[in-house]
């Protein structure tokens, strides 16, 4: 995640770029199918990483079950090359960052380190 | 003798700055009729904020903010300690990484500890950097966010490791047995919760946060400098104290009770040593008893002097079984205090050493103790009292509990004039409600005296290891 250069600030920054983009991004979500497994966004992103699996302890105890239940029923939908009903669907609405937030919170708390860590002081006198 | 020549120049020098302090403090010693000016906090409420500084001109300055939120006053077990491992957490402004490294690089240290009254912040800097650690300090105060992680990952932790430690303490955990029979709630508080106590449902960042409401508010907290210019700290103080809310805030309230002596019995098994405490209502800092100053370092138990046992009582009890140590203290608070006899060692050992120190006790309300003897625990008393007010923590410790108990710092000057007077005869009818069973021998009067004590003169005896070793109180000769 943000390894890789994004558009979106530059986007974000322009409404009417951003109203120009949004139906185009709202159909992309919707055509990249984990809405119809009832997963959102943030349930993709790879577990496998030191500050991820972090942020996933950080979650709050009812964010975090709904997350393993979301999961294991795309698990059991997809073990059954089937979707859910339509009124199962993850509205977009419902579809919000609960984790992103959170790695980059940690991101930052690295990033503070690091920067703490070689810093060099200047005196002046 | 070394001829002063044959000295090297680092040696000369240090003579020569020998000699120079010494003339110093002959300086002092002429204007020795009260306590030198520097040993003395003087009090001034900065915005709200009750301030007390010393400056002793010294190259660093120690700089504490005293609550009045020791485990005495927490409304639910666990929440002083809870809010002591919050000390220097992420702030609104700045991280907890962030505030450490930046103390680090000026050299400072910051330091956080409760009592069984107060709860203190303090940190220890370079003189020149007292505006950044005055911020530093207000900071923590006014803006910790209380974060739920950092109570799930450092807090939390932190204390179940401190448990552990204080669990395998059998001299710590008679301590607070005794407390808690000596005075139940409030004062009776663990100093801090064991293993076993529940914390669920008491203890969490949220009912931290609130506690820090009610704790942190400015007719709650005093900020204690020592080594600091009364200017210079009044002047950073209004700056930066200006956020910190006047009055307690938030649904909880302090456990503000008045405090009322028990006494009783309290026995625990425990597998890693044998400590005795016996305790008796002592001497407070509302209500300060000289004649029991001058009893604790009577009986004392710590030797002054190297390779010999010391005139004290106690020590010379201790001597009869080989092993223990036994010490009395006088534990003061803001109103009571409690005059502790305490005993650790293995099991046999205290069990012989505790029935001696009572039995010392009881010679010395029989009258059995010599002149000498007297003016020796007198001296050592004072100078008791003297030393603990010229350095270490307990100085900014003394200082802040009593502004936020009393509005006026403890000041030692006259603690240590009052030591002076105690006779025998004092110190005789202090020692009425361990002479109980004398009562025979003495006239009616006191025989009303004696029984009067007898109905108030409550010990409280705390067993902590061997139980099929340690004595009973009713053993030991004491009423509980």
């Amino acid at each position: 995640m943000s390894a890789y250069p994004s558009l979106a600030p530059f986007v974000m920054k322009r409404p009417w770029l951003r109203n120009m983009l949004k139906p185009v991004a709202n159909w992309y979500s919707s055509a990249a199918g984990y809405r119809q497994l009832g997963l959102r966004a943030d349930d993709l992103i790879l577990e496998e990483d030191e500050q991820v699996l972090k942020a996933l302890k950080r979650l709050p105890p009812q964010e975090a079950y709904d997350r393993v239940y979301r999961l294991r029923r795309a698990v059991q939908c997809s073990v059954g090359a089937k979707i859910l009903p339509k009124d199962q669907w993850t509205k977009p609405e419902e579809d919000t960052p609960y984790l992103k937030p959170l790695i980059e919170q940690l991101k930052a708390e690295e990033k503070e380190k690091e920067d703490l860590d070689s810093l060099t002081i200047v005196k002046n006198h | 003798m070394i001829s002063r020549a044959a000295l090297s120049r680092g040696a000369q020098l240090a003579a020569r700055r020998l000699a120079s302090s010494k003339l110093v403090q002959r300086g002092y010693a002429a204007a020795a009729s009260s306590a030198p000016s520097s040993f003395t906090y003087e009090t001034t409420d900065v915005a709200g904020v009750k301030v007390a500084t010393r400056d002793s001109h010294g190259p660093t300055t120690k700089l504490a903010v005293v609550a009045k939120a020791g485990t005495r006053y927490q409304p639910a077990p666990g929440l002083t300690v809870g809010l002591e491992e919050f000390a220097f957490k992420n702030t609104q402004k700045r991280s907890a990484l962030r505030l450490q490294r930046e103390a680090e690089l000026l050299g400072g240290q910051l330091v956080a500890y409760h009592t069984r009254e107060a709860l203190v912040l303090e940190a220890r800097f370079l003189r020149e950097d007292i505006p950044y650690f005055t911020e530093l300090l207000a900071e923590t105060v006014s803006q910790t966010k209380f974060t739920t992680y950092e109570y799930q990952e450092d807090v939390d932790r932190v204390i179940h490791i401190k448990q552990a430690k204080v669990q395998g303490d059998a001299a710590a955990l008679a301590l607070d047995s005794a407390h808690s029979v000596a005075f139940h709630h409030g004062l009776g508080a663990s100093l801090y919760p064991s293993p076993s106590t529940p914390l669920k449902g008491y203890l969490d960042e949220n009912s931290i946060a609130s506690f820090s409401e009610a704790a942190y508010a400015k007719s709650n907290i005093a900020l204690v400098g020592d080594g600091a210019t009364s200017s210079a700290l009044s002047k950073w103080t209004e700056q930066f104290f200006k956020n910190v809310p006047a009055t307690p805030s938030g649904s909880m309230t302090l456990n503000s009770k008045a405090t009322t002596y028990y006494g009783g019995e309290q026995r625990t098994s425990h597998t890693g040593g044998n400590s005795i405490v016996m305790a008796f209502p002592g001497s407070s800092f509302g209500n300060f008893k000289p004649e029991i100053a001058v009893l604790a370092s009577l009986l004392g138990g710590q030797s002054s002097i190297k390779w010999a046992p010391g005139f004290t009582l106690l020590s010379k009890a201790a001597a009869s079984a080989p092993g223990a140590i036994a010490t009395a203290t006088n534990l003061a608070y803001s109103d009571a205090g409690l005059l502790t006899i305490q005993v650790n060692g293995s099991a046999s050992a205290v069990r012989t050493a505790s029935q001696e120190a009572v039995k010392a006790l009881k010679s010395i309300a029989e009258g059995g103790v010599s002149k000498e003897d007297l003016t020796k625990a007198v001296a050592r008393a004072r100078f008791d009292a003297l030393v603990s007010s010229e350095s270490g923590i307990s100085t900014i410790l003394a200082a802040g509990s009593g502004i936020v108990h009393s509005g006026k710092p403890f000041q030692v000057a006259e603690t240590a004039k009052s030591i002076e007077g105690v006779t025998a005869e004092q110190l005789k009818k202090v020692c009425y409600p361990l002479s109980s069973y004398y009562i025979e021998t003495v006239t009616d009067k006191r025989i009303l005296q004696a029984a009067k004590a007898l109905l108030e003169g409550k010990a409280s005896v705390a067993a902590v290891g061997d139980l099929h070793a340690l004595p009973y109180a009713e053993e030991l000769g004491l009423t509980v």
